[in-house]
């Protein structure tokens, strides 16, 4: 087993062990905590995969900034109050049925993978230069630079629209 | 030899054993070389010297949701801004002209936010 | 690494959306460095960008069609156009929330900078031909469009109208980006015109994967244009959200939305025109149908022009379907009504989109005008603020607005000598002329029912007596001159539709045909 095979599986273990431990879990704080460690154990297995901007994004917004907008909203609300006992409802069962056909779904597709590594993944050098913030950031600033900047002013939307909305006054 | 993905983790992944071993080590070295005299003041969370009162988990207003909403944003600015600073020699003045522009923009969006209060802790 | 050769001719079809952004920018900046008593100067900024940017897409709207941006956008006259028509629909919303915020104290340049930037998400969107470009500027007129929808929060109704739109938008977005993602993944592109090739041979390799992906993009669509099965948002959201943001939602936002369902689906279509057709038609009919039927009983208008919203994107999806070939295959076949071997003239069913674009966009803005004037702010967000009586003789009252509610009514029933007729007989004619004789006799059919509730409004305004408490304050001049336009502009373009028409008629009307 390769180095990056061994990696490979202790990402992806702790991924699926700190996922189960934010739905099992019984307080919000240690939920939103085990995200966090799901976010960098996910981060683990796209840099694995040559994704390396993947894997700085997913380090700087999701286990960053947007974990930091959860943690506000838990703490938003309030911690004392007790927990809801777990109840049998349609929504429960619906979801549970929706979770195992989808992992049923997935573990099926192993069957269907091809044999045969697609062809690129073979040729290392395209493999470590795909991905990469350089060449991302080559197809960013020439060949989108509409959508580009299509972002700024989404971007800014966002911000008026972030204090139009939460500001009690304005 | 093939280059490998995590190649260039490496010195993450020793800077991360490094500080993850000091951290371990600290507190099992002041376990056993420290003395221990407990007290009642000791056991008490410290709070700045000022006597702690009610509840930590206090609920936030929801005032600070703004600066959580804008921090995204803003961040997902200074995201954009990576790949450029790996290209910039390569791309030039054009590159250059690009970013401005898109950071023009999210100016306008800072001044806008700045002088409507919105980033204010107090109000 | 090669830079794009950028030059001014590239950033020409991007000018209307740059003009839009700027004056939003100046917008911002006026709301808190310029901080006077009198806030008027607001409106008459965002009147004066949306004027401007309409009178550049204007300008720019008979050139030949050809890609810029590598291809991620496209500058065609289809495109133009509806920037003009976005343009013209912000311009009319303007004047309508001049007054409307005024009476309310709630003038802010935040509410006309999210309007600036929807126009500006809106005018791109036409132009984007390439999935992200699509879908980011998808994204910025629904992200400055919820929270407009937020903007007057005084109660509960808009804040639940609010959150659901935001939940069920962002759904949305899931699913075309879902979609997105599958047809990159079966296509290697995300170019539309690349697209074209490779999905082709997807749908026979990979037919599942390909329909689904197809479906998915098209389920995305069919949420922002509140298409029966996926209007469930829309009563509510247009119910809840202030009145002239309603006229936006159902004048601008519908039209870009519909260029871009057009654009995607354009080429997309070629890959299997018979699926995708077959797909239209059935959500033109459940939309037409289904708006029709839910609007009758409806004496809350403001609801009731939800309703009719929904109908009107069945009608405007008759004519999308109406722009691929239908060879007598699938189940309408099976039907006595449909025709032989049908040839499609693309151009009279792009006439057929766009004008009634147009057509819907003006009457729209003026009924939710009338609306805006009547409802009274201390009615709150009860719903008896939009009930049916609150038109009960407005004909003695205020003899114009009734006059121009009366023309914008039998316009949105289909009446002539209105804008909504002509509009009509286009779309309808279109869709006859491709093969879909039984299509369009169903939604000749639905309009009949859907006259009911327009023309209910009309008999009301008319014929019953004014309530006694019926004190109707001040003069809206803004407004009036929204109406009086709007009004001229239907009537008008109903009687002499010709130059307009035959405008739309032109070759090369859209990127990538004939």
């Amino acid at each position: 087993m390769s180095a990056e095979a061994l990696l490979f599986y202790v990402f992806a273990l702790c991924t699926v062990v700190s996922a189960g431990a934010v739905v099992l879990a019984r307080g919000p704080m240690t939920s939103a905590m085990s995200l966090v460690a799901t976010f960098f154990f996910l981060a683990g297995v796209y840099a694995l995969l040559w994704a390396h901007t993947i894997a700085v994004l997913q380090v700087l917004v999701y286990a960053g900034a947007i974990m930091v907008l959860f943690l506000f909203v838990i703490m938003l609300l309030s911690m004392t109050e007790p927990e809801p006992a777990m109840k049998l409802n349609v929504a429960r069962v619906v979801g549970a049925l929706s979770a195992v056909g989808l992992g049923a779904a997935l573990i099926a597709s192993f069957w269907k993978l091809p044999t045969q590594p697609m062809g690129w993944a073979e040729d290392s050098a395209r493999a470590a230069a795909f991905g990469t913030l350089k060449t991302v950031g080559e197809i960013i600033y020439t060949r989108y630079l509409l959508p580009f900047e299509s972002v700024s002013l989404l971007l800014l939307a966002a911000i008026v629209g972030a204090v139009v909305v939460a500001k009690p006054r304005i | 030899m093939s280059p490998s993905p995590v190649g260039p983790y490496l010195p993450l992944a020793v800077t991360l054993l490094v500080s993850g071993l000091m951290a371990a080590a600290l507190p099992v070295l002041a376990h056993f070389l420290g003395p221990r005299r407990a007290s009642k003041v000791k056991s008490e969370s410290f709070e700045c010297g000022s006597v702690s009162e009610g509840s930590a988990r206090q609920r936030f207003a929801v005032k600070f949701y703004v600066v959580a909403l804008l921090f995204i944003v803003f961040d997902i600015e200074t995201v954009f801004l990576y790949p450029w600073a790996v290209n910039f020699k390569a791309l030039g003045w054009f590159g250059y002209a690009e970013v401005a522009a898109f950071a023009a923009t999210l100016l306008v969006g800072l001044a806008y936010v700045w002088k409507k209060g919105a980033l204010e802790w107090e109000t | 690494m090669t830079l794009p050769d950028l030059t001014a001719a590239d950033l020409q079809p991007v000018l209307p959306a740059l003009v839009l952004a700027a004056g939003a920018s100046v917008l911002l900046l006026s709301e808190v460095f310029l901080t006077t008593a009198s806030r008027s100067h607001l409106a008459l900024i965002a009147l004066g960008s949306s004027v401007l940017a309409g009178g550049v897409a204007l300008a720019t709207a008979f050139e030949p069609a050809h890609a810029v941006f590598q291809g991620l956008a496209v500058q065609d006259p289809f495109s133009s156009f509806v920037t003009v028509v976005v343009c013209l629909g912000l311009a009319g919303v303007v004047l309508l929330s001049a007054d409307f915020l005024k009476q309310r104290q709630a003038e802010r340049g935040e509410y006309y900078a999210l309007m600036l930037f929807a126009a500006a998400g809106m005018s791109l969107l036409a132009m984007s031909a390439e999935l992200i470009t699509l879908f980011i500027n998808l994204e910025v007129l629904s992200v400055s469009t919820y929270a407009l929808t937020a903007f007057l929060r005084r109660g509960p109704r808009p804040a639940e109208a609010a959150f659901k739109y935001f939940i069920l938008g962002a759904f949305s977005a899931a699913l075309f980006l879902y979609g997105s993602a599958l047809l990159y993944g079966v296509t290697g592109t995300t170019r539309l015109a690349d697209m074209v090739g490779p999905l082709r041979t997807a749908m026979h390799t990979q037919p599942w994967l390909a329909t689904c992906a197809l479906a998915l993009v098209a389920a995305g669509f069919a949420f922002k244009v509140a298409a029966v099965p996926f209007h469930m948002w829309a009563p509510d959201v247009y119910e809840g959200a202030p009145t002239p943001v309603t006229a936006l939602m159902s004048a601008g936002v519908k039209a870009a939305a519909f260029a871009g369902l057009v654009r995607v689906f354009l080429f997309l279509g070629r890959a299997d025109p018979e699926v995708v057709a077959l797909a239209l038609s059935a959500l033109a009919v459940l939309t037409m149908v289904g708006g029709n039927l839910l609007a009758l009983p409806q004496r809350n208008v403001k609801r009731m022009l939800a309703y009719s919203s929904i109908a009107h994107a069945g009608y405007l999806l008759l004519g999308v379907a109406a722009l691929f070939p239908h060879p007598g295959t699938g189940v309408l076949a099976a039907t006595p009504l449909m025709l032989g071997s049908p040839a499609v003239n693309s151009a009279d069913a792009y006439k057929g989109i766009l004008f009634y674009l147009l057509a819907y966009t003006v009457s729209s803005v003026g009924a939710f005008g009338v609306l805006s004037v009547l409802e009274r702010h201390a009615d709150g967000d009860g719903a008896t603020a939009w009930d049916l009586d609150r038109f009960s003789g407005l004909a003695q009252r205020r003899p114009g607005w009734a006059v121009a509610m009366a023309a914008f009514m039998l316009s949105l029933a289909g009446i002539p000598p209105t804008v909504g007729f002509m509009g009509k007989l286009l779309v309808f004619r279109a869709a006859v002329d491709s093969g879909l004789l039984g299509l369009a006799i169903i939604g000749v059919l639905a309009s009949a029912a859907g006259a009911y509730y327009y023309l209910r409004i009309v008999v009301y305004m008319f014929m019953r007596p004014a309530p006694a408490e019926g004190v109707l304050p001040e003069k809206y001049w803004a407004t009036e001159l929204a109406l009086v336009a709007s009004a001229v502009a239907v009537v008008a373009l109903g009687v002499l539709p010709g130059r307009v028409a035959d405008w739309l008629s032109q070759s090369g009307m859209f990127f990538g045909t004939r």
